[in-house]
């Protein structure tokens, strides 16, 4: 048993869209230090398991442990939802999210987006936070852009922008929502880079991806969903080198 | 000073109606316009905020009403709603009698009421219009880094509602600068006022009316170009950079 | 009808003069505005400014303001013309403005700048390619206009219209003004004469928006009928 708690646990997530069930039973564990990817086909349910997490979504049944604490849910008459959105509250602030679309404020300049969350959600000193922002800036490789505003910049730069955002959160866990699919191909490689070098400083993160090669060089654990439930899961040379069952098979086959 | 009035003097002596007499009248008309239209639109624009938001609210409770209000005033002419305000308050049993009067007993006080109430309703469905087409994807950043709705609102949401809703506002601004010619209805001395009363005076329509449309315009092209200038400098961000 | 101090027939005179004001406003209004729109798209530079100092003016000015000038100066031009014609041709004519003539012409005259502007966004909305095909299978400028042009513009240009629909039957309350009999004068009359402005003014204010509520409902048919083969609209 590790001493430090694990930052996230979640088990037995079922969320139903009206009649249609579209998480069946999904559970994870990410430990200190943990890249799991979560890939398969669209309409498996990976990005709803995602955004499960930090409950964007709602789900119908299961557990959430960040960092040790269990988030506790209550039944209304709309359904199950958070008891306490102050414990919610500060469980998001320990899992920042990078979206498919990157949804920076389009009214703030980069710099003021990478400093929003840290000056007004944890309080940090703005001083301090302008500096941890430019340092941020700065390892993404967009130091000169601080002043921009999104629209000014191109889709990379402004994924790149929103991974800086990300960490300046100091998050215990990474959520990458599709980081790449809106990008055109010629930017896709600096965003990748980026999330490597993460990988590798040993950050905690969960990434929903079509990047296979990503997959298999960085994730320590690849999960394969399939309409809602896990078809496979394991170390990447295992589910993605040596794939049992028809339906990974032809998910990993080249295309066309 | 003295020799501005005198060469202005000179250059009016020819005609019988622009004397510095009307000339004054007009300029009386002016700041009584603009002082009505800019305290309306204060007024107006400080009650909005909330109201936009309660508009926007999932309580029917808080949302119903707010409707019903933006719903009748919009749907009603401003003159209609001068008229009740106007006579409502000066019908009132035993009014005279109270210090309220000396604000009352003044049309322009109802003038304004009725204008703010007006703007208000307006400009309450400008900003719930903007606030509603916030992209939800930065709604949703906002609530994935842990903010909450009233931090969310006040950081994300009505800041950037706010640039948006500009354009539209600055429609509103010149609707009302507009609007407010009916002031001269109940009495007042605006602008529309003053032209009505050199009318009468010297039965000269074109003079009176075009010299007041003149001015007119030019408040409005001034609002024109103010708006245009706050767009480029606060919509600057929604602009891809050229180059 | 209820006799609300005897002023009920008279209200409802009023509204009359009001819905009729409106319609005949309306129709001067699309009449201009389809004329704008066109001097506003032509090639020919007179036609071109001309349309645009007629919108820019009337949407510089106070509706009330034009109303007084066309009213008020309106008659003095006429009488100008009558007299000039008296003491040149012998011919001899009296022609008062009247009150209901001068408020469709000014409200005619206003919302046309307004329709003018709705109408040329509707033109340019329409697609080329619509046009051109029109054109590849013969069709006249005149057929392309009639057939192709005209039906799929008033698809783009019903909101817009609906819109300005709406703040006309508004502007209307201004006749009053100028002392047109119109409901709004009624009401405030009998305002003044029973002391009950709460009474009379919330009447006319519920008349105005049951005739918005019913012009809402029939838009939102008509609209239906010209999105056909669109799917909705945008």
């Amino acid at each position: 048993m590790a001493d430090t708690p694990i930052p996230l646990e979640v088990r037995n997530i079922k969320k139903r869209f009206g009649n249609t069930e579209v998480l069946k039973g999904l559970s994870l564990e990410a430990r200190k230090g943990d890249v799991i990817t979560l890939i398969g086909a669209s309409g498996s349910g990976k990005s709803t398991f995602l955004r499960c997490m930090n409950l964007l979504e709602q789900p119908n049944e299961g557990e959430l442990i960040v960092h040790g604490e269990q988030i506790r849910f209550k039944e209304t008459k709309h359904g199950r939802e958070p008891a306490d959105w102050n414990q919610v509250v500060q469980m998001r602030a320990k899992l920042s999210m990078v979206f498919q679309s990157f949804n920076l404020w389009a009214h703030m300049t980069l710099l003021e987006n990478v400093i929003e969350a840290p000056v007004h959600v944890l309080k940090k000193p703005r001083k301090e936070a302008i500096q941890h922002a430019r340092a941020l800036l700065e390892r993404v490789g967009l130091a000169e852009r601080a002043d921009y505003y999104p629209a000014q910049l191109s889709g990379g730069q402004q994924q790149r922008g929103a991974i800086a955002r990300a960490l300046a959160m100091d998050p215990e866990v990474m959520l990458f929502d599709e980081p790449t699919s809106a990008l055109d191909p010629e930017l896709v490689g600096d965003v990748l880079k980026v999330m490597r070098d993460l990988a590798e400083e040993g950050r905690t993160m969960i990434v929903v991806t079509h990047e296979m090669a990503f997959a298999r060089d960085v994730s320590s654990q690849v999960i394969y969903l399939h309409q809602g439930q896990v078809e496979e899961a394991g170390p990447p040379d295992e589910v993605l080198g040596n794939p049992r069952s028809e339906r990974l098979k032809q998910f990993l086959a080249p295309k066309r | 000073m003295e020799s501005v009035l005198a060469s202005l003097e000179a250059m009016l002596a020819d005609n019988s109606i622009f004397t510095l007499d009307t000339l004054s009248y007009y300029g009386e008309g002016l700041t009584t316009t603009v002082q009505l239209v800019f305290l309306s639109l204060i007024v107006g624009l400080v009650a909005a905020v909330p109201l936009s938001i309660g508009r926007g609210s999932k309580r029917r409770w808080i949302k119903m009403p707010i409707f019903f209000y933006t719903y009748v005033f919009r749907g009603t002419p401003l003159l209609v709603q001068l008229y009740l305000i106007y006579y409502g308050v000066v019908f009132v049993e035993g009014i005279q009698d109270t210090w309220l009067w000396v604000l009352l007993e003044k049309p322009f006080f109802p003038a304004l009421v009725a204008f703010s109430l007006n703007t208000a309703a307006y400009t309450t469905e400008i900003f719930h219009g903007a606030i509603k087409a916030t992209p939800r994807g930065e709604i949703e950043a906002a609530r994935a880094y842990g903010m909450r709705y009233s931090l969310m609102m006040r950081r994300i949401v009505l800041p950037s509602a706010f640039r948006r809703a500009l354009p539209a506002y600055g429609n509103e601004v010149i609707f009302m600068l507009h609007a407010s010619a009916i002031a001269s209805v109940v009495t007042i001395m605006d602008l529309t006022g003053a032209a009505r009363f050199v009318y009468a005076r010297f039965y000269a329509p074109f003079d009176a009316f075009l010299f007041v449309a003149a001015i007119y315009l030019c408040l409005t092209f001034a609002i024109l170009y103010l708006f245009r200038y706050l767009e480029k400098r606060l919509l600057a961000h929604l602009k891809p950079a050229s180059g | 009808m209820i006799d609300l101090h005897g002023y009920g027939p008279r209200l409802l005179e009023g509204a009359l003069v009001t819905i009729e004001l409106a319609v005949l406003s309306l129709i001067l209004a699309i009449v201009l505005g389809l004329i704008t729109a066109s001097a506003k798209m032509s090639r020919n530079w007179v036609a071109h400014r001309l349309g645009t100092l007629y919108t820019t003016i009337i949407r510089g000015v106070p509706d009330l303001v034009l109303m007084m000038l066309l009213f008020f100066g309106g008659q003095i031009g006429i009488n100008m013309v009558t007299d000039w014609l008296y003491d040149r041709f012998d011919i001899d004519i009296f022609i008062n403005v009247n009150e209901f003539v001068a408020g469709v012409l000014t409200i005619g005259l206003i919302f046309g700048a307004y329709m003018g502007e709705t109408f040329r966004g509707a033109f340019l909305a329409v697609d080329s390619g619509q046009i051109e095909a029109g054109r590849a299978y013969g069709m006249s400028h005149a057929l392309v206009f009639r057939r192709i042009r005209f039906p799929q513009m008033m698809r783009h240009a019903l909101p817009g219209l609906s819109n300005n629909w709406m703040v006309l039957l508004k502007t209307t309350a201004l006749v009053s003004v100028i002392g047109l009999s119109d409901m709004v004068r009624v009401a405030a009359e009998a305002s003044k004469a029973t002391r009950e402005p709460f009474l009379f003014m919330i009447i006319v204010a519920i008349i105005y928006l049951l005739i918005a509520s019913v012009s809402e409902w029939f838009f939102a048919k008509l609209q239906k009928r010209y999105d056909v083969g669109f799917g909705g609209h945008d």
